[in-house]
């Protein structure tokens, strides 16, 4: 399971309109909540199942780490509640859903841009994209 | 005991406020979590109760300081009010006081220095008077306004106990206690407003 050392760094001030990239580095778990969220509305179990999926089993996501990322982000306006209804995969519980806010879509974005270059630099230094030895 | 009834236990390590917006969603969640996994094993609450020691420290930190926070504010806002109050009320007493002095000394010889002393005195609490209209403004041209007035009634009012050694002590603490009362309220350390300044 992924620690999170870094959940608490998300900034909670909602209206201060900081630039996307203010909110960098993301702590991985905030990543990949908002990697869930950007294939559309969600609620609590679907992104911690999309989140593990996606992360190959690598990063699991347990109640209070989902709920206490969501709240940081929640109110640093990243993510907006989308209401609450049953999931008919789920049972007759109602669930509330969660969704991506127009800046958090744009600290997504800039998020990748940023581990993408990341990424091309390890490469460029052989770090990445060869074979081991 | 069932699971999700150790898991409600265990939700008691959460901050009420955060319980009772996401407790419901997380012992849903936890539910779920059960219903796809095998709760008799270890491994399966090392996870969970690891995920509570992690979280729920944090989030009682972070409730404890936005709880910090308001208490400042609200401190903060009490302050001011008191400062604006005793300003507005000690430049209008400082006036006062100085016609009344003024009077006093002009039914004997009134020395020059003495008349100056009872301008500079009269001046100050003018500045300080508005000095506490300029704070009621509450932009930053008149905060800057209100600094610049209780400076120099500051140091008129130095000027005018040097000039008059034998100023009152009621006199001095309306001319000196009082803007150093203001300038601490005008440069408390405060942190920036999430809507913006003014």
């Amino acid at each position: 399971m992924v620690r999170s050392d870094q959940e608490g760094a998300i900034v909670t001030k909602r209206q201060t309109r900081r630039p996307p990239e203010a909110y960098l580095p993301l702590p991985p778990a905030t990543f990949h909540i908002l990697l869930a969220l950007a294939d559309g509305e969600l609620h609590g179990y679907a992104i911690m199942k999309g989140v593990a999926a996606r992360s190959e089993g690598t990063v699991r996501l347990g109640p209070g780490t989902l709920y206490g990322t969501l709240k940081r982000l929640l109110e640093a306006g990243l993510v907006e509640e989308g209401g609450e209804r049953a999931d008919p995969e789920r049972g007759d519980e109602r669930r509330r859903y969660y969704r991506l806010t127009q800046l958090g879509l744009s600290v997504a974005r800039a998020e990748a841009r940023r581990l993408d270059a990341m990424v091309r630099a390890a490469r460029r230094k052989k770090l990445i994209g060869v074979r081991p030895a | 005991m069932s699971a999700e009834h150790i898991y409600r236990l265990l939700l008691r390590a959460y901050p009420p406020e955060f319980r009772a917006k996401y407790g419901r969603e997380m012992a849903l969640l936890f539910r779920d979590q059960c219903r796809e996994s095998d709760v008799r094993t270890l491994g399966f609450w090392v996870a969970v109760i690891g995920d509570v020691a992690r979280s729920a420290p944090t989030l009682r930190v972070e409730a404890w300081r936005a709880r910090a926070s308001e208490n400042t504010q609200t401190m903060e806002v009490i302050m001011k009010l008191a400062a604006m109050l005793t300003l507005l009320l000690g430049g209008v007493i400082g006036i006062l006081n100085a016609a009344v002095e003024w009077v006093a000394a002009s039914q004997q010889s009134i020395s020059g220095t003495h008349e100056v002393s009872l301008v500079l005195g009269a001046l100050a609490s003018a500045l300080l008077l508005a000095a506490g209209v300029a704070i009621l403004n509450r932009t930053q041209r008149g905060r800057q306004a209100a600094r610049l007035a209780v400076l120099t009634s500051l140091v008129l009012i130095v000027a005018a106990r040097l000039l008059f050694p034998w100023m009152s002590i009621f006199s001095q603490l309306i001319g000196i206690g009082l803007p150093v009362v203001l300038l601490i309220a005008l440069y408390w350390p405060r942190r920036a407003s999430p809507l913006g300044t003014a």
